[in-house]
């Protein structure tokens, strides 16, 4: 057996360890996090012609996640009577492992990725699939019926996006032949970015990501005017910051896993190192889907079912046969 | 391979494995099922099994245990567990068939058995999913046929339940 | 130990674990469980021998991918089946279900 204890050592003292912890790994991901939180409220303020958070510090309030950190830390933790505490509180911890996973997929720039896994992207959207399960546990988990109806709801949605999730990022894998996400990038790099061949795909990906992460305009599950939260509704202070936390790194996983997949990651003129460009195309995503919370109105729970099984899926499969001619050339029909 | 992730991973997967059969609440029990799946899915990626090991994780964890945590939390809570005498026939049974099925395998040695399918060093995934379509793709199409008549079955079913 | 040893004494295990649990529970999802454990065994077992052989060989993995996806339709059949008889009657104890009609 040859020593777990020496591995363990080895593997502590490696940078290796160092990408986990601190970037792209879990810290840079709390403190960007907390960054999002503010970046989108002061974004989402200045469309609708208001000021937006601005007390927490001279510079236009950009301490504000870190504020509202603090505040819910201080608040009181009330688990609801006859809740499953055992759920209540490993779900959201359980959503935030899964999020900081997602990120580790991710080429950040060239030789920074924490796994740099042969089936990198199947592998991303199959950590997606987890989500729906952990919706439902901490929505029953509440023993209240408006969390269990939003965790149904969340359920249902995030289930029927997830095939037409998959098969457009099937489209980018038939043009580009691997499955791996750096292969992803590298082909970029000699072929150009994929989102001219790709444009229906890319459209349905940011489409589709936007219905996994419940964010506007497909947040019934938490709809705040009506039904009081949904499944986030029964949780406390700090616990409501553990539920907040996974949205905006599956914001910000998706964003990265758009701008790897169809704008060519970290590739670009080599006037700025390739991490910056990442980061730039990255929050042109994020800013584009936070613009949609802004623009467009929510949408109704069977309206939404029915689009995402029918029109979705059909415009998917036609993402697939235009990859295909891609692939094979005009002269094929 | 005994070594750390490999101890790792089996001792989680039959931990949970028999925490969902003795968990006491049937949502537990889906949970540890579940986390015993994701181990699975871990030691098909030691075995560089890549490939199946994310499929694993896409189908049984996303889509088998959300069935299961539905179905649990619409039956309800349901009975105990039957007399002492009865489990320890079963136990004893269980251990029988184990030692018995693992005497017989732990004889087969990993010898060679050459055969038309050999790939050496090369099993990688271009090598799977080139055998997927090449050879076994009358099979892919009749498994989308299968699947097709399960989604009917069960559409089936939730019908016949709403009527009657 | 040789690796394929120590795999497949993982999976009888498993296999172990699943017999004891369809034979001794009378819950039908506790059942379920078990039947899910000894696929899992199953798949287990397919993929070590068919990578730790010598040769390796990649046919265990097809075979697999194949029962994943067999086993989770299996599963969602029976589970509408179970939550159809647990509408009519109001126990699934598998051993009071013994009859084919009503």
């Amino acid at each position: 057996m040859s020593d777990p204890v020496s591995q363990i050592l080895q593997l502590v003292t490696s940078t290796y360890f160092l990408e986990i912890v601190v970037f792209p790994g879990l810290i840079s991901i709390a403190i960007l996090g907390a960054f999002f939180t503010w970046f989108e409220r002061k974004l989402t303020a200045r469309v609708q012609l208001r000021i937006g958070p601005s007390y927490s510090s001279p510079v236009g309030g950009i301490l504000q996640g870190f504020a509202d950190i603090i505040k819910l830390l201080f608040k009181e933790l009330i688990i609801p009577e006859g809740a499953d505490r055992f759920f209540f509180i490993m779900s959201p911890v359980t959503a935030l492992i899964i999020g900081a996973a997602l990120l580790g997929l991710i080429p950040f720039a060239p030789g920074v990725q924490i796994a740099n896994v042969e089936v990198g992207l199947p592998a991303f959207l199959a950590i997606v699939t987890l989500s729906p399960t952990l919706v439902l546990l901490a929505g029953w988990s509440a023993n209240s019926k408006f969390p269990f109806i939003g965790g149904l709801r969340a359920l249902f949605q995030q289930t029927a996006y997830e095939i037409p999730l998959w098969l457009s990022a099937l489209g980018v894998v038939m043009i580009t032949g691997t499955l791996n996400l750096t292969g992803i990038v590298q082909f970029q790099q000699n072929n150009g970015w994929l989102i001219l061949p790709q444009a229906l795909g890319a459209v349905l990906f940011i489409v589709t990501s936007t219905a996994e992460m419940e964010r506007l305009p497909f947040d019934l599950p938490e709809a705040e005017s009506e039904i009081m939260m949904g499944w986030q509704a029964e949780y406390p202070g700090p616990l409501f910051m553990l539920v907040q936390g996974p949205a905006f790194i599956k914001l910000y996983a998706f964003a990265a896993l758009f701008s790897t997949l169809y704008l060519g990651g970290y590739l670009g003129p080599a006037i700025i190192p390739p991490i910056v460009w990442f980061f730039l195309k990255t929050i042109v995503i994020i800013v584009a889907v936070m613009l949609f919370r802004s623009t467009f109105p929510r949408v109704r729970l069977d309206q939404l079912l029915r689009q995402g099984w029918t029109t979705l899926l059909t415009l998917s499969i036609v993402n697939i046969v235009i990859a295909y001619f891609i692939v094979v050339g005009l002269p094929a029909i | 391979m005994t070594d750390l992730s490999f101890l790792a991973l089996a001792t989680v997967t039959v931990a949970s494995a028999i925490l969902a059969l003795e968990a006491r609440d049937l949502v537990y029990g889906a949970a540890a099922l579940g986390i015993s799946f994701l181990g699975i899915a871990g030691l098909f990626f030691l075995l560089d099994a890549s490939y199946t090991g994310v499929f694993q994780i896409a189908v049984y964890i996303g889509a088998v245990v959300v069935l299961i945590l539905f179905t649990v939390m619409l039956v309800g809570p349901q009975l105990g567990e039957p007399p002492l005498e009865l489990k320890r026939l079963s136990l004893l049974t269980a251990l029988l068939v184990s030692l018995l099925l693992g005497t017989a395998g732990s004889l087969t040695s990993a010898a060679s058995f050459p055969g038309p399918d050999s790939c050496g060093a090369g099993c990688d995934l271009v090598r799977l999913s080139t055998t997927l379509i090449n050879q076994y793709g009358v099979p892919l199409e009749f498994l989308s046929l299968v699947l097709a008549a399960a989604v009917i079955g069960a559409l089936t079913l939730a019908k016949a339940e709403r009527k009657g | 130990m040789e690796p394929l040893t120590s795999f497949f004494a993982v999976s009888v295990v498993l296999l172990g674990i699943g017999i004891y649990g369809l034979t001794t529970k009378r819950n039908a999802l506790r059942i379920l469980f078990s039947i899910e454990l000894i696929y899992n065994a199953a798949n287990l077992n397919i993929i070590a021998f068919a990578r730790l052989r010598d040769p390796p060989i990649v046919t265990g993995q097809v075979l697999v991918l194949f029962t994943i996806a067999l086993a989770a339709m299996e599963a969602s059949v029976g589970l509408a089946i179970i939550m159809l008889v647990s509408r009519l009657n109001v126990d699934i104890d598998l051993r009071k279900l013994d009859r084919l009609k009503g």
